[in-house]
């Protein structure tokens, strides 16, 4: 048992535990906040690992909800068939698109996909019949005690977390991690080394899409309703790409401290300066970037812990001199 | 009605490309897309609001001002901001520039609150018909102003020292160097062309259409479109794709509801990009 088991262990501990002793609406909060951690990891695997910034992410999140809830509300499904249903379509989805874009590379990736997902959300918004067009579509209530619902979706988020993160931790050592890795380095010369580029950053992306996906259903079921602005929005695109530069991009557990640290900064913000709150989240993005690229992961891994941080600033201060 | 609405796209066409151009010569140069860019456009409207407003100044004839300012708001912020991030990934630049925008999108929240704003010329409702036709003089004024800023543009890209020196940079960044250009200074200049085609541009729209502090976000997919169809740093390539994007919103709304305007000019960026990478008119830079 090494240390980074132990510490491991307790948080989850923890994260069981702690829905028992706080209030519905702290409840909510971190469920809201566990839902981005998986939404900044499962984008994670495309930019992070292989390197491509899917800034038209959202697409599934959007896909996985609409699916939810026409599924739900037109073929009177129940959630879990219509979940699985969702699931499905996600995957079609994002194996088409990426059959279609990702060939291409860098900005004119990042603009295809935007270009994609904003159109997918116009066309849904266009479906009136079907989807309710900009009114948005409301979903069946689950039933129930609300401090039992409560705790059901903190546990499902929860859950979802846990597998995204045994993925990524998965990624970060098998050969198909190392695929995408070599991808993001040099992606011809991963050709020539034999790796198949195209297949693996279609599976790359399908993943990421999955629990994007899946993500945006069980939002879609919890806040039931939904509308294309929402599940749409770019600017959560944004905020896991913030989340994941916050904890290191490529990493397993960056993303999540991310999503935690943006979360808690945007929740004290919001509450306090509601005129000012886009233009001190704009101030925070401008800083963190400039200041810290490579992401406060790195600072741990690096040295052994935040102390080692100033140590080694001592110690390049003295290597100038 | 077919005709008119070709007409009115061709003339709004020409305030597209404005847009384009700006927004395609940062990316070209610098490898930047500027997410900001809407912002700028809004802060030129914003700006032409209040010289109008206040001082009851044309907003045809505050544009230099507009343009000046803009520019001196560009240079610093490439000066002091981007030019520590310019050589960072794709996914750095495009995370700062979205932080740009949403603090200058607050900050003209502040001064001019979230409330539509427009500007009512007194030559609002006069028009020129020709053949069953009718076109504005105020889209006409604008439709000018918009071509002979192109044109300016493009004399100073090709006449000028300075034009020639950005050509360089974005050709070759080493070479450019070697040569003596002093690289973060150009990089400072054409950020601020580009931000003060912008707010031309703002300026332009400010008669004919309400802003908010809002409207940058749907404007910057507007420039997308036009700069992917154009082809990066082309000035001919963005009149045409703003030409094109123009004439396919109107065009479209002909035989289509009216919702799906939005939609198509998205799908045009998507089967560009997948078919034609290189833009319409096949040219990858200057």
């Amino acid at each position: 048992m090494n240390r980074k088991t132990i510490i491991l262990g307790i948080l989850f501990l923890v994260f069981i535990a702690i829905p028992f002793f706080i209030s519905g609406f702290w409840i909510r909060l971190i469920t809201y906040t566990l839902m981005f951690a998986i939404l900044s990891s499962s984008l994670n695997i495309i930019s992070g690992f292989t390197g491509y910034a899917a800034f038209g992410n959202m697409v599934y999140f959007g896909i996985g909800a609409y699916s939810t809830a026409v599924l739900m509300n037109k073929a009177g499904f129940s959630y879990i068939p219509a979940l699985l249903g969702a699931i499905i379509i996600v995957l079609i989805v994002s194996i088409l698109l990426g059959i279609l874009l990702l060939r291409l590379k860098g900005h004119y990736f990042a603009l295809g996909s935007l270009g994609a997902a904003e159109a997918v959300k116009y066309i849904i918004d266009n479906l009136t019949d079907l989807t309710g067009g900009g009114q948005g579509i409301t979903l069946p209530m689950l039933k129930g005690n609300p401090a039992i619902v409560n705790m059901f979706f903190y546990f499902f988020m929860f859950f979802l977390l846990i597998c995204i993160l045994i993925v990524a931790w998965r990624l970060s050592q098998n050969r198909l991690g190392y695929a995408f890795k070599a991808i993001r380095a040099n992606e011809e010369a991963a050709g020539v080394m034999g790796i198949d580029t195209t297949r693996y950053k279609i599976i790359a992306w399908s993943l990421s899409a999955l629990f994007t996906g899946i993500t945006g259903s069980v939002y879609a079921y919890w806040f039931s309703y939904i509308d294309p602005p929402t599940v749409f929005d770019v600017m959560w695109v944004v905020k896991m790409f913030v989340m994941i530069l916050i904890g290191g991009a490529g990493t397993v557990f960056g993303p999540v401290i991310g999503a935690f640290i943006l979360e808690t900064i945007s929740e004290l913000v919001w509450s306090k300066f509601i005129f000012l709150h886009l233009g001190i989240l704009g101030t925070l993005i401008i800083i963190i970037v400039m200041f810290m690229p490579a992401g406060l992961i790195n600072l741990v891994t690096t040295g052994r812990g935040f102390r080692n941080i100033f140590k080694k600033k001592k110690e390049r201060e003295k290597a100038h001199e | 009605m077919l005709l008119q609405a070709i007409v009115n796209g061709i003339l709004f066409g020409a305030v597209y490309a404005t847009i384009g151009i700006g927004f395609s010569l940062v990316w070209g140069v610098m490898g930047i897309i500027n997410l900001a860019h809407g912002s700028f456009i809004m802060v030129g409207a914003y700006l032409s609001y209040t010289f109008f407003s206040k001082f009851g100044i044309d907003p045809f004839l505050s544009i230099p001002v507009v343009m000046l300012i803009l520019f001196g708001i560009g240079y610093l912020i490439q000066k002091f901001l981007i030019n520590r991030v310019v050589r960072g990934s794709v996914f750095i630049t495009l995370t700062f520039t979205f932080g740009l925008q949403i603090l200058i999108a607050n900050i003209c929240l502040l001064i001019w609150s979230a409330d539509f704003h427009s500007i009512k010329l007194s030559y609002s409702g006069v028009g020129i018909e020709v053949g069953g036709i009718v076109i504005p003089m105020v889209r006409l004024v604008i439709f000018i102003v918009a071509l002979v800023l192109t044109g300016l543009y493009y004399l100073f890209m090709r006449r000028t020292k300075t034009g020639v020196a950005i050509s360089a940079t974005a050709l070759n960044f080493e070479g450019a160097k070697t040569v003596g250009i002093n690289v973060n200074h150009i990089y400072a200049i054409t950020f601020g062309i580009s931000a003060a085609l912008a707010g031309a541009a703002g300026a332009l729209i400010s008669p004919i259409m309400s802003f908010n502090p809002f409207l940058g976000g749907p404007l910057i997919g507007k420039a997308f479109i036009i700069a992917i169809l154009g082809g990066l740093g082309s000035t001919i390539g963005a009149l045409a794709g703003g030409m094109v994007l123009g004439l396919v919103e109107t065009v479209g709304t002909v035989f289509l509801p009216s919702a799906y305007q939005e939609l198509l000019g998205f799908v045009v960026l998507v089967l560009v990009l997948v078919f034609r990478p290189q833009g319409l008119l096949g040219k990858r830079f200057y």
